[in-house]
């Protein structure tokens, strides 16, 4: 029981992640909380959706059609809601608010288009099992679990090792020295926005297979916000950390106490944390020395 | 190799460059001093393009700067920001391979960082730490350094004195003339005055948003208007 619960929640805890990550990428480098990206990662699942279900693609490549629709739109996101503010210098506000036009924009374009409706992907993968020594787990769950932490991996590499990962670096402590250095901020700014469209495909489609998709499904993401806060805002290992330890702890919760607590245990976790660490467990290094 | 004229530069209602005109020749050290809110980090800020001017022209070799900071770079202008303004969150030598951004040549970026650390060798011990975690005078190394990986023909240093012990002081304009000789145009902003005329080949006095006198800079140490309102008080 305790491995298998363990197990189910890296996987959710692993998706969790995915998705805090994609916010904590464009909070890093925007200083503001994204909340349009919930409605990202919906699309990120109808977009998966229809190109496996309604087109009849393999589960891969429908992934895949899914990463590059999410980046595309979290992209044009970026172009048309917080570009244009950005060339205002606004502050931070005013792109919260523009994220939270965009979230409703989005969620009723839906609505209006393809309607109300809920969405299955086919059972058959999402039910059926590993059985191993008396654990019992579904594939689905490996296969997210394995896929994200893949992909996290991926994008630290990335982030560590080339160019244009330590630029992103460079920009999300000070934008304007980055330019200085050579940087296209607008191009790069881009490009952070795509990487966080592509993490919510991948979310986006495992989320829609774990349960159902549906235009509000992107309501979950408050769980990746709050993960990504636990983890100090901004703060990549912050957030996968924060992700892996709330979907742990809320599959616990609901196997041993209750699934009804779940959620409320997930706000109380985040309160009591944020009362004792208020930059979250790796709140980020801001100290200026002269 | 840089000529501005009549530019000015506002923040909003305040007007803080008041048509200045200056010219900077390929190969010397042109100091502009003046006290502190005189207009120094505002020139340097427009002139590597993060402040766009109200007025006036900027040619720099004959042809006027493109209007992003990441294009000014590309065509030879690279600033060293005032207080360092290193990437506190990298290490020294990513922080190094930042100034280098715009550069493909792999072994050219590899060669530059031995020379940089030839010309501040404490920084050869400090590649793998953290840049928030360095002194005052190891920070503003680095950011010359980082500064120079772009490998400009006219460098603007704002301020390098600023904040750093007397020793520190003199092995930093010791430093610059060594750039310089290396054929790296030079445009530095000064508080400290007396150091920076010294030595100087050229400079301008600047006082809230004007010019009010230029020459060499063993000329503007002799004027007495300047001796009067800069170098009155010994530093
Ligand atoms: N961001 C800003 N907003 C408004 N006024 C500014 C800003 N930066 C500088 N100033 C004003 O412009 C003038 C010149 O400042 P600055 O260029 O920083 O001088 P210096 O570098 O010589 O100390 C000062 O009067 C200062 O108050
Ligand atoms: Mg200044």
């Amino acid at each position: 029981m305790f491995t298998q619960t363990l197990l189910t929640g890296l996987a959710i805890g692993g998706i969790y992640a995915l998705m805090a990550v994609g916010y904590s990428l464009v909070f890093s480098i925007l200083n503001f909380s994204n909340f349009a990206y919930g409605s990202i990662i919906m699309l990120g699942a109808y977009i998966g959706y229809y190109a496996m279900v309604r087109m009849g693609m393999p589960i891969g490549l429908a992934i895949a059609v899914s990463i590059v629709g999410s980046g595309l739109l979290c992209w044009l996101n970026e172009r048309l809601a917080y570009a244009p503010l950005r060339k205002r210098k606004a502050s931070s506000l005013f792109f919260m608010i523009s994220a939270m036009g965009t979230s409703i924009f989005l969620e009723n374009l839906v609505y209006a288009t393809i309607g109300a409706r809920f969405y299955n992907f086919p059972e058959l993968f999402a039910k059926s099992n590993l059985e191993f020594r008396g654990i019992s787990i579904g594939v689905l769950d490996v296969f997210a679990m394995v896929f994200s932490f893949v992909a996290i991996y991926g994008l630290n590499l990335f982030l560590q090792k080339s160019r244009t990962g330590i630029a992103i670096r460079a920009a999300s402590y000070d934008i304007e020295v980055c330019s200085l250095n050579g940087v296209n901020i607008a191009a790069l700014i881009g490009l952070v926005f795509g990487l966080a469209g592509a993490l919510a495909g991948i979310s986006g489609m495992f989320l829609g297979m774990k349960y159902i998709v549906y235009p509000t499904m992107g309501w979950i993401t408050n769980k990746a916000y709050i993960a990504a806060v636990i983890g100090g805002l901004g703060s990549l290992p912050g957030a996968v950390v924060g992700g892996v330890l709330l979907g742990v702890l809320e599959t616990f919760v609901s196997a041993y106490v209750s699934s009804v607590v779940r959620d409320v245990f997930s706000f109380s976790l985040l309160v009591l944390l944020l009362m004792v660490m208020p930059t979250g467990l790796f709140g980020r290094f801001l100290e200026e020395k002269v | 190799m840089l000529s501005i004229r009549n530019l000015n530069v506002k923040y909003g209602q305040i007007h803080a460059l008041h048509g200045i005109s200056l010219e900077v020749e390929t190969g010397r050290v042109v100091a502009v001093v003046g006290a502190n809110g005189a207009g120094k980090t505002t020139l340097m800020m427009t002139l590597a393009g993060l402040l766009s001017p109200a007025g006036g022209e900027i040619l720099f070799e004959g042809t006027a700067l493109p209007k992003e900071a990441y294009k000014i770079l590309g065509r030879g202008i690279c600033l060293v920001p005032e207080r360092r303004r290193l990437y506190a969150n990298l290490t020294v030598r990513e922080n190094l391979l930042m100034g280098a951004y715009l550069r493909k040549d792999k072994a050219g970026i590899a060669a530059d960082l031995e020379r940089m650390y030839d010309l501040f060798p404490i920084m050869r011990e400090r590649i793998k730490q953290y840049a928030g975690t360095l002194s005052g005078g190891e920070q503003q190394m680095v950011a010359i350094a980082r500064g120079l990986m772009s490998r400009p023909k006219l460098l603007l240093l704002d301020e390098p004195s600023l904040g750093l012990a007397p020793l520190m002081v003199q092995f930093m304009f010791k430093t610059i003339r060594e750039i310089n000789a290396e054929g790296v145009t030079v445009l530095l902003a000064e508080q400290n005055a007396f150091q920076a005329l010294d030595m100087a080949d050229d400079a301008f006095v600047l006082e809230t948003g004007r010019v009010l006198v230029s020459g060499s800079g063993k000329e503007l140490l002799e004027n007495p208007l300047v001796r009067k309102a800069y170098l009155g008080v010994k530093h």
